[in-house]
């Protein structure tokens, strides 16, 4: 049993479901839902298998030595650069690959039934293990090549599956948009990488641990290295892709916009927490990015009709807190809120596919309503994901989203202005999930009376998932919970104020609960929701006018000023002189015999006097 | 006063016959005056070879000089066909007006 | 230096086969050309294989082989031909950059089809020798040889404004390279003052020129870039390449941006790095900048522009630009990664203009105005065009990738600042090449398109699919294993 099995076990679904996709195609035939995302989940699976396996084995060994490498072949080797293709399991990346497969799998099961009317699930499956394939490398690469192929990797799979029904333009576009901000992130990463082999002198994970090096350094290195983040884990500047991203089928939004690809920000700052925090500047950038980025997208979140965009948000506002979390140091946190997370916000993705899936497309939340009832499983499993969100004990986001909270008011690098922003972060986001399960689930019914009739609850391959999900978003928190309140983690020094701080958040999302619900559960029409918020405060649009059109009209300037006025110009001027001299020695021709004796009786003159002076040697 | 006459006398003699019949053909525009300066050209050469046969004290130049005469006079027959044929078709004799193979 | 008559084989084949094609049938030349080519492939492959794995201690140590032949002893001229790690990538692309132009079909087949193989084939030959040589005079001739194909190619096959585009391109390129003659003399004249004979041997004028001040040399040094600057084409000098690309046939278009430039990429290389040394280190900046600005210049010209071929045509010189900053970098891991990179690039810029050419045909069959939806027509031939746009793209996993990071990485201690501005291409070529292939592949396929008059084109079978399925596996495969291309440095 090798590492490599893990991604070996999705490359091989890719590849089958893509090459049956292509053979099918050419002969105008359709590989059934069944029968490929079988395949697909089968790997997934597998991988999971693998990952359990591997689990298990690092557990056993001794605490400050938990790492397993496979390298598989050499891949760059130039000049000093060595860089093996070589994967590394250590207790950060396990539980991220733990997630990866299963959260995956889950997903991947959902997928089955929900993709079943669609024309080419098999390329459907292809490309979602695809991604998972270029995920797990991401987060088992051993140097920062090797991750930068599973970060590319993911951006094209995220393109690829959020632009799927390419027949839209709108989705086409959606699908663009996320790759190029990516890319621009993806720069900083590469930029990041040259600083690295410059001046640390290796791009291994583990060697860059130990490499020595200077503050200002590590500050270039970390600043570049975050902004890279922002673009990956949809922090301000470039997060207007991910709500964009709702375009594209449900369990992508669920397996890649909420568990996965997005929290790859945050994987790579606690893989390169060393660097990082030992800038004190590259810390502060962080953390308040990412207390800004919470505190804002809850407010837009709190003024969306789409039941999917409120989810982006979301999604948006809980990277935030990770990023934070990264940002006081306690990166130990952020990633245990990126388990947590994974679970209850897949969790709530996959149920609104339910509901979406059930109302046949309907995903404006002001036509649904009272679904309680026909959507037993769906909404239970939603109601727990609620509570796992909104951080209600004993669910499993109370505890992770709580650590945060605590460290950004004690850590060395937190302070009480991050600490107020994360709990306004926190009030607003019990505030708008109690407002999307109150109006989706409770209340009355605004549905259109001809959906209303076909409301059926979802298939078992559909609501299998989501009840695993349930469960594990209920337990999931036991794993990082401190220990005097049941869990098994260390507790920190300042007991009676985490104490505090728990008590605190569980009141305050209480009462924002109770608000939203006072408000929403009697409303039956539409609500005038702030346009300013629910635009996404504009920033999405001065993106597409001021960078977009700024590079194209930057682009036609550059065409009409320079190619057309000086290069063209340089073109038609050495044609222009070719032709004036050649006019010009055509005189030479005059045809006029006395003009011809002239000439000679020159070159005569001259070949005499250079005689008479120099002899009649050449040199 | 007499001079005995030294070669180089004749050399400059010869010279000057010779750069006047070059002017001559490069600036005149009558062919038959053109044809007349080629003689005098001609004749400039010979007097410089009959120069240096005397400088020398061989008889080359001399001989040479009867061969450029000879050869003077056939060309010069020749030329005067040509420009007699060329003014029975163009009934004129100015090297201006004759352009037919011009640019 | 082992195997001392078999370098001439790739020069006297290609000659050959032009000739002999005049004998051929014409509706066989397509056939014949393929063959040929394969031949000229084949032989490759086997010389090449013989410079990379050297068996005897002799070849260990050169890792080249070399042939000399007299021509004009007096004058120092002989055919001095060599096949080391440098010039080995060259010739193998040009071989396979052969076989993708001839497979195409179109006027050029059914309009003097002899006249066309016999021209492809002469141009291979005189690539072939400006790749092997070791003389600078058979490299001058063979570099003004490769004209004479071109010209005519684009003169008979080519489009609306073939005259003038290629009247220009003539013009340009002529004037850089006569600027090397010029340069080229004065070498051999140095080289005549301290030892009283004349070559023209690189390996004997390189020691001329490490003995002279930088300073002296300096114009010398401008003379072979001009030349080399214009072939690539480095900005400013590119202003003949859209025109040209455009109206040339498509057989053609690959030739010019597949190998053409890399005769200046490989100019660089061979000639002016070792020549001038030093004299280049002092101008290091201002190489640097040039190169970088060509990569953002022309990307975003691509972004504005609007017809295939002259967004390809930009691309071409964006992915050139950061060819020529790894030659800049004036190193020998610069070099190898720049050699990397231009593999890479004639690979994926051969692959995008043969697919293009497979698209206009089956756009011109349904008669379309505009392209949408052919996604959903021609899945396979789609799925291979993607993998052109990724590796394009610069995809990591892609062979691209690895010559396009190695460069920067290694030309990143000689300028931080033109290495940041020419990564910037990484952004910029995701823009056009995306906007590129959605205009082509999605939106609303046109009904009218499915069915047609009985005649309808298919999707990629056969020997196209066994080309391009070929292309994919290899931009694949040496994405993740490129330590070939690398050897030697």
């Amino acid at each position: 049993m090798t590492l490599s099995l893990m991604i070996l076990f999705p490359l091989l679904g890719f590849l089958i479901n893509g090459i049956s996709h292509l053979i099918a195609a050419r002969n105008g035939k359709r590989v059934s839902s069944e029968v490929s995302g079988w395949i697909a989940t089968l790997a997934m699976i597998a991988s999971f298998v693998v990952a359990v396996y591997f689990y298990f084995g690092l557990k056993a060994m001794p605490e400050d030595s938990r790492m397993i490498e496979q390298t598989l072949f050499q891949w760059l080797k130039l000049g000093g650069l060595s860089i093996p293709f070589m994967l590394r399991l250590d207790s950060l990346s396990v539980v991220f690959a733990l997630v990866i497969t299963g959260v995956g799998s889950l997903i991947h099961l959902y997928s089955i039934g929900y993709m079943n009317h669609d024309e080419t699930p098999a390329k459907f499956f292809s490309y979602l293990n695809f991604f998972c394939f270029m995920m797990l490398n991401l987060v088992l690469g051993a140097t920062l090549p090797h991750v930068f192929l599973g970060w590319e990797g993911v951006g094209l799979a995220s393109y690829l599956l959020i632009g799927y029904w390419y027949a839209d333009p709108e989705k086409v576009s959606a699908g663009q948009k996320a790759f190029i901000m990516n890319r621009i992130g993806d720069l900083a990463f590469l930029i990041a990488m040259f600083v690295a082999f410059k001046h640390f002198g290796t791009l291994d994970l583990v060697d860059l641990q130990k490499a020595n090096f200077s503050p200002e350094i590590a500050t270039v290195f970390g600043l570049l290295i975050f902004f890279a983040c922002t673009g990956k884990s949809a922090q301000i500047p470039l997060f207007t892709w991910l709500p964009d991203a709702m375009a594209g089928p449900t369990p992508v939004s669920a397996l890649i916009h909420a568990a996965t690809m997005v929290t790859s920000g945050v994987y790579l700052l606690s893989r390169l927490q060393h660097i990082i925090s030992a800038s004190n500047t590259v810390m502060m950038i962080i953390a308040i990015v990412g207390a800004a980025t919470a505190f804002i997208s809850a407010l837009i979140a709190c003024a969306q009709s789409d039941i999917k965009k409120v989810l982006a948000y979301s999604t948006v506002s809980q990277l935030g807190f990770m990023i934070l979390g990264c940002g006081v140091g306690a990166f130990d946190a952020a990633v245990f809120h990126v388990m947590t997370h994974a679970f209850f916000k897949a969790l709530l993705f996959l149920g609104a596919g339910s509901v979406i899936h059930a109302l046949h497309e309907e995903q404006n939340i002001f036509k649904m309503g009272g679904l309680r009832a026909k959507l037993p499983i769906t909404s239970l499993t939603f109601i727990v994901a609620w509570a796992a969100i909104s951080g209600f004990p004993p669910f499993s986001g109370f505890f992770s989203k709580d650590e945060i909270i605590f460290q950004s008011l004690v850590s060395d690098h937190g302070n009480g202005m991050l600490f107020a922003t994360a709990v306004a972060a926190a009030f607003l986001t019990a505030f708008y999930m109690t407002r999307l399960v109150v109006l989706v689930f409770f209340g009355q019914s605004r549905v259109e009376a001809a959906v209303e009739k076909k409301i059926h609850e979802s298939p078992k391959t559909m609501t299998i998932p989501l009840m695993v999900l349930a469960v594990l978003a209920f337990v999931g928190g036991w794993f990082g919970a401190p220990v005097h309140v049941g869990g098994l983690e260390g507790a920190s020094d300042n007991h009676s104020l985490e104490i505090g701080v728990m008590v605190g958040s569980v009141v305050l999302a209480l009462l924002a609960a109770w608000i939203a619900y006072r408000k929403y559960a009697p409303l039956k029409t539409e609500e005038k929701a702030n346009r300013f918020l629910s635009s996404g405060m504009g920033i999405d649009s001065f993106y597409d006018r001021v960078i977009a059109g700024g590079t194209r009209g930057l682009a036609q300037g550059i065409y009409r000023f320079f190619e057309e006025f000086v290069v063209q110009r340089i073109l038609r001027w050495t044609s222009a002189a070719v032709d004036l001299s050649g006019n010009m020695l055509k005189v030479v021709q005059i045809g006029s015999a006395q003009a011809y004796l002239m000439m000679i009786l020159i070159a005569v003159c001259i070949f005499a006097i250079w005689f008479l002076k120099w002899g009649t040697s050449l040199g | 006063m007499t001079m005995a006459v030294e070669p180089w006398m004749m050399l400059v003699v010869a010279v000057v016959v010779f750069s006047i019949g070059l002017m001559g053909v490069i600036l005149r525009k009558n062919l038959l005056v053109m044809l007349m300066c080629i003689e005098l050209m001609l004749n400039g050469v010979n007097l410089s070879f009959v120069a240096f046969s005397r400088i020398h004290h061989l008889i080359d130049g001399d001989v040479t000089v009867l061969f450029v005469m000879a050869v003077a006079g056939a060309e010069s027959a020749v030329g005067l066909g040509l420009v007699i044929a060329l003014f029975r078709t163009l009934r004129t004799v100015d090297s201006d007006q004759i352009q037919m193979l011009r640019d | 230096m082992e195997n001392i008559d078999t370098l001439s084989v790739l020069l006297t084949v290609p000659f050959a086969g032009a000739l002999l094609s005049w004998v051929i049938p014409r509706g066989l030349q397509r056939l014949y050309a393929i063959f040929g080519s394969c031949v000229v492939l084949a032989l490759t492959i086997y010389e090449t294989a013989s410079v990379l794995f050297a068996t005897t201690a002799s070849q260990a140590s050169s890792l080249a082989l070399e042939q000399k032949l007299p021509w004009v002893p007096e004058l120092g001229l002989s055919l001095h031909l060599r096949l080391d790690s440098v010039s080995c990538w060259f010739v193998a692309l040009n071989a396979v950059v052969a076989l993708l132009a001839f497979s195409l079909r179109g006027s050029w087949y059914r309009k003097n089809p002899r006249l066309f193989t016999s021209l492809g084939f002469f141009l291979v030959f005189a690539l072939n020798s400006a790749f092997l040589s070791a003389n600078l005079i058979l490299f001058y001739l063979a570099y003004e040889a490769v004209y004479v194909p071109i010209i005519l190619m684009v003169g008979i096959w080519g489009y609306r404004a073939k005259a003038t585009s290629v009247y220009r391109f003539f013009l340009m390129s002529f004037l850089g390279s006569v600027m090397m003659l010029v340069s080229i003399i004065y070498l051999i004249s140095l080289y005549h003052a301290q030892t009283g004979q004349y070559s023209s041997s690189l390996f004997d004028l390189i020691q001329v020129t490490s003995t002279q001040s930088p300073e002296s040399l300096r114009w010398c040094f401008w003379g072979f870039f001009l030349a080399f600057a214009v072939k690539v084409p480095l900005f400013p000098f590119h202003g003949w390449l859209k025109e040209v690309y455009v109206n040339a046939p498509m057989p053609v278009t690959i030739w010019l941006s597949a190998i053409l430039s890399k005769l200046g990429v490989f100019g660089f290389i061979r000639f002016v790095g070792p020549l001038f040394s030093e004299v280049a280190q002092r101008d290091q900046g201002l190489l640097l900048a040039l190169a970088a600005i060509s990569v953002i210049y022309a990307a975003l010209l691509a972004i504005r522009s609007n017809g295939p071929k002259t967004l390809l045509a930009y691309s071409s010189i964006s992915h050139l630009g950061f060819v020529m900053v790894g030659v800049f970098a004036l190193s020998p891991s610069g070099n190898a990664a720049a050699i990397l990179l231009s593999v890479g690039h004639g690979l994926v810029s051969s692959m995008l203009f043969f697919l293009l050419h497979l698209i206009e045909e089956r756009k011109e069959a349904l008669s379309l105005d505009t392209y949408h939806g052919f996604a959903k027509l021609y899945p396979t031939l789609f799925a291979a065009f993607f993998v052109g746009v990724l590796a394009s793209v610069s995809l990591p996993g892609t062979l691209n990738f690895a010559g396009e990071f190695l460069v920067l990485l290694h030309a990143y201690p000689a300028s931080a600042f033109c290495t940041i501005l020419a990564s910037f291409g990484v952004i910029l070529g995701a823009v056009y090449m995306l906007k590129f292939y959605q205009r082509i592949g999605f939106g609303k396929e046109n009904p009218s398109a499915v069915t047609t008059n009985g005649t309808a084109m298919k999707d990629l079978s056969g020997y196209d699919l066994l080309i391009l399925l070929a292309l994919v596996l290899v931009l694949i495969y040496f994405g993740f294993q490129p330590a070939i291309f690398l050897k030697g440095n």
